[in-house]
């Protein structure tokens, strides 16, 4: 689809998912290739989130198949550890999700001590790089409490790049923030998408889609209703539903 | 301490209202109130609701002689002449001898049965075969009974005598073989062993003569010769022989009635004046008492901490497994912590201490103290280390997930870090709690501060003073670990709450 011949990396077919009775997946496929950065967009409850947290399985799908890389995710595979493909999958979360009792650097270094046993000197020295990547090295120290929500989103992303994944997930990762924090964390997002990271990106930011995304994908009510390049889907809406949806959120 | 002092002047406006003439007093309610210690058949027992026992038909007499109703009130041995001396009742008939020392603060009618003590041993334990063998042995007694005076007497050091708040436990205690020999009066303790502990037998016969009294307080010289008149007239008229043969199923012995008629004069002189309120605060006391009372609330320090450093780790245990998804354990543990949260602490100790001998496990008093304390404690740190754990956020379990870390190290490093900060100032009232339930390890013997305090109030004849002093003590051990609490939370405070709630941020959205 992207046609510059880059390898498949995540790759899903008809993915469902329903809590009890009610379906909120109902047959999603997409086919990811490294370096390519995918919007998804559309009215909360539409399905974006659950479908993130299928794919590194946050949540259990209930039908369809999930391939990331050469590995089956789903269905249910013994020979799959899924700690270890979290690390090539980072997440960030709208609600930052940091852990409190942690400083900055902590927070960023303990994944890697703890899960992949990094040496304490060597897990440091990539942690204060990583801030410095999103602009925090001055903040290490600093506890969640104080900082700012678009610092912690920030922190929140340098713990994401910490393992050194191939994929990455964002979850409304601006939703939280006070508009004026908005800003510097889209600015990092550009730049990981500016150094060709493979990003699913949940959002609202319709300019963000625009500028960084390769692909939007506007999901309602568990389905792809409509998918292509920013600029088509964006700007010349094939589907009514696609053009209701892009009114209210660009009117707001 | 302010409701301390309300407490304590409300007693002494008491001694002050308290009429001289306590006959008087009694005739005018119509009702004699008369306290005893019901567990001693078969001089004082309760059947349902009713009193019975030779002690009980004695004081129904005496009510009748003074021509009132009698009322009989049930009350722990320790407590009995505290109570008698705070006017909650105007005798005391419980088969208490007449000792020297009890002289000095209580008045005692004429002697009205003639007892003594006796050894107690497992059946055929032929180490033990009178009181020359008790030295170097461990005995059993009711605390604060002329059994104890008599086995101090006979040079036994503190720690070889183990005393019980009932002559039933000292005797559970030598059934179960911690203690080797029980000392108590005959013939009531022949009459208990012949109910309820074919196991053991009186050996030695009676090695101390003593004689029971009708116990008065002093300064009330009107009561006290209306009880000896009415001691005498039923003495003299075959009322004392049914009673006695009613309770003792045997005939009177020809020697009892002269014996009893010669010693009439052993009881308190009717001249004799008050000895002073029991409500007045003696400092002397404090000054003699004051070592005794400290190693007890080390004792009472050390079970809590010992209790504490079991009780925690187990509680954790407990919470985790009680979330844990394996359903067997996670309702093996709410089980245990349902029974436990469900049952009184007191009970918990006497099944430890009194009731698993029989099955074959025999604890010595601090392990069983330890083990009881930390048992019951577990139970509650478990539900606040549950509650806790199940108070962070759940963002948080699923951020240490999506970094790649399994369940274990995400509670060992993201969620159970953060719990601990949360759970100790409940876990630190938790063990404020624990050191107060601490005294009721006193009903096993050992000799923490509550039991202690007991001990040297019912001794002492100044209670007000020693209670007071406990609940200092108790105080100056809990205080610290208050404040210690509300230092915790303030220093927790910034890292546990984040500067801007996100609520606010929702609403500054919607406004948008």
């Amino acid at each position: 689809m992207n046609g510059n011949g880059a390898a498949s990396i995540l790759v899903v077919s008809d993915l469902h998912k329903s809590f009890g009775r009610l379906e909120v997946l109902r047959g999603i496929s997409l086919n990811m290739r490294e370096g390519e950065v995918v919007a998804l967009i559309g009215a909360s409850g539409s399905g974006k989130s659950t479908f993130l947290r299928c794919i590194n399985r946050l949540e259990t799908p209930t039908s369809g198949t999930v391939h990331f890389r050469d590995m089956t995710l789903w269905p249910s595979n013994p020979q799959v550890d899924l700690n270890q493909v979290r690390c090539s999958m980072g997440m960030v979360f709208q609600r930052f999700n940091l852990f409190p009792h942690l400083t900055a650097l902590e927070n960023v270094t303990l994944a890697p001590r703890k899960v992949l046993g990094v040496q304490a000197e060597q897990a440091r020295n990539e942690g204060l790089a990583l801030l410095e990547q999103v602009h925090l090295s001055a903040k290490a120290d600093n506890y969640p409490a104080e900082l700012s929500g678009g610092q912690q989103q920030r922190v929140a992303i340098a713990r994401a790049l910490a393992l050194r994944p191939s994929l990455l997930l964002f979850d409304e990762p601006t939703s939280a923030l006070d508009p004026e924090l908005v800003g510097e964390v889209l600015e990092v997002m550009r730049d990981l998408a500016r150094e060709g990271r493979t990003m699913l990106v949940a959002t609202h930011e319709m300019s963000f889609a625009r500028e960084a995304a390769s692909r939007v994908l506007f999901l309602d009510e568990g389905v792809v209703v409509e998918e292509g390049p920013p600029g088509q889907v964006l700007e010349a809406p094939r589907q009514e539903r696609t053009r209701t949806f892009l009114s209210r959120v660009l009117n707001h | 301490m302010i409701a301390l002092a309300v407490l304590f002047s409300c007693s002494m406006s008491q001694v002050v209202h308290a009429a001289a003439n306590s006959l008087q007093d009694v005739r005018e309610r119509g009702v004699l109130i008369i306290g005893t210690d019901a567990t001693y058949p078969p001089f004082e027992l309760k059947v349902g609701d009713r009193f019975e026992g030779f002690d009980i038909d004695l004081g129904n007499e005496i009510g009748k002689e003074l021509g009132v109703a009698v009322r009989w009130e049930n009350i722990n041995w320790d407590g009995i002449f505290a109570a008698l001396r705070a006017r909650k009742f105007d005798l005391v008939i419980s088969d208490v001898v007449i000792t020297d020392k009890r002289k000095k603060e209580l008045a005692f009618s004429r002697p009205y049965f003639p007892s003594g003590q006796t050894i107690v041993r497992r059946k055929g334990d032929e180490r033990i075969r009178s009181a020359k063998d008790l030295p170097g042995k461990l005995i059993t007694v009711q605390q604060e009974t002329t059994g104890q005076y008599a086995v101090e007497k006979l040079g036994l050091p503190a720690e070889r005598i183990r005393k019980f708040e009932t002559m039933q436990d000292a005797l559970l205690e030598v059934r179960n073989g911690r203690g080797d020999a029980a000392v108590g009066d005959l013939p009531a303790l022949g009459e208990m062993i012949r109910k309820g502990y074919p196991e053991l037998e009186v050996v030695g016969g009676i090695f101390v003569r003593e004689n029971y009294g009708v116990v008065l307080r002093r300064g009330e010289p009107e009561l006290l010769t209306a009880v000896n008149d009415a001691l005498g007239r039923i003495m003299a008229d075959g009322r004392y022989a049914r009673i006695y043969e009613r309770w003792l199923r045997e005939p009177l012995p020809a020697s009892v009635l002269p014996s009893l008629e010669q010693m009439r004069n052993q009881g308190t002189p009717v001249a004799e004046k008050s000895a002073g309120s029991a409500l007045t605060i003696r400092w002397e006391l404090l000054r003699s008492t004051y070592p005794l009372l400290l190693r007890g609330a080390l004792m009472t320090l050390w079970i809590t901490f010992l209790g504490l450093l079991l009780g925690v780790p187990l509680g954790l245990l407990v919470a985790l497994v009680r979330l844990s998804t394996v359903r067997p354990l996670s309702l093996l543990a709410t089980a245990y912590v349902e029974v436990v949260r469900g049952t009184p602490l007191l009970m918990q100790i006497f099944v430890i201490y009194f009731v698993l001998p029989s099955l074959g496990v025999s604890l010595p008093q601090l392990v069983a103290a330890v083990a009881a304390l930390s048992l019951n404690a577990a139970a509650y740190i478990a539900e606040i280390f549950r509650a806790g754990i199940q108070s962070i956020d759940a963002g948080q379990m699923e951020a240490a997930r999506a970094v790649g870390m399994d369940y274990k190290s995400a509670m060992r490093w993201v969620i159970l870090p953060q719990t601990v900060r949360r759970v100790l100032p409940p876990l630190t009232n938790e063990a404020v709690a624990l050191l107060k339930d601490s005294s009721l390890i006193s009903i096993i013997g050992l000799s923490e501060l509550m039991r202690v305090g007991r001990e040297q109030a019912s001794n002492s004849g100044s209670p007000v003073t020693i209670v007071l002093a406990v609940a200092l003590l108790y105080l100056a051990m809990t205080l610290p670990l208050t404040h210690l609490v509300r230092h915790l939370e303030a220093r927790w405070q910034p890292i546990s709450r984040p500067r801007r709630s996100s609520s606010t941020t929702n609403q500054q959205r919607a406004a948008s």
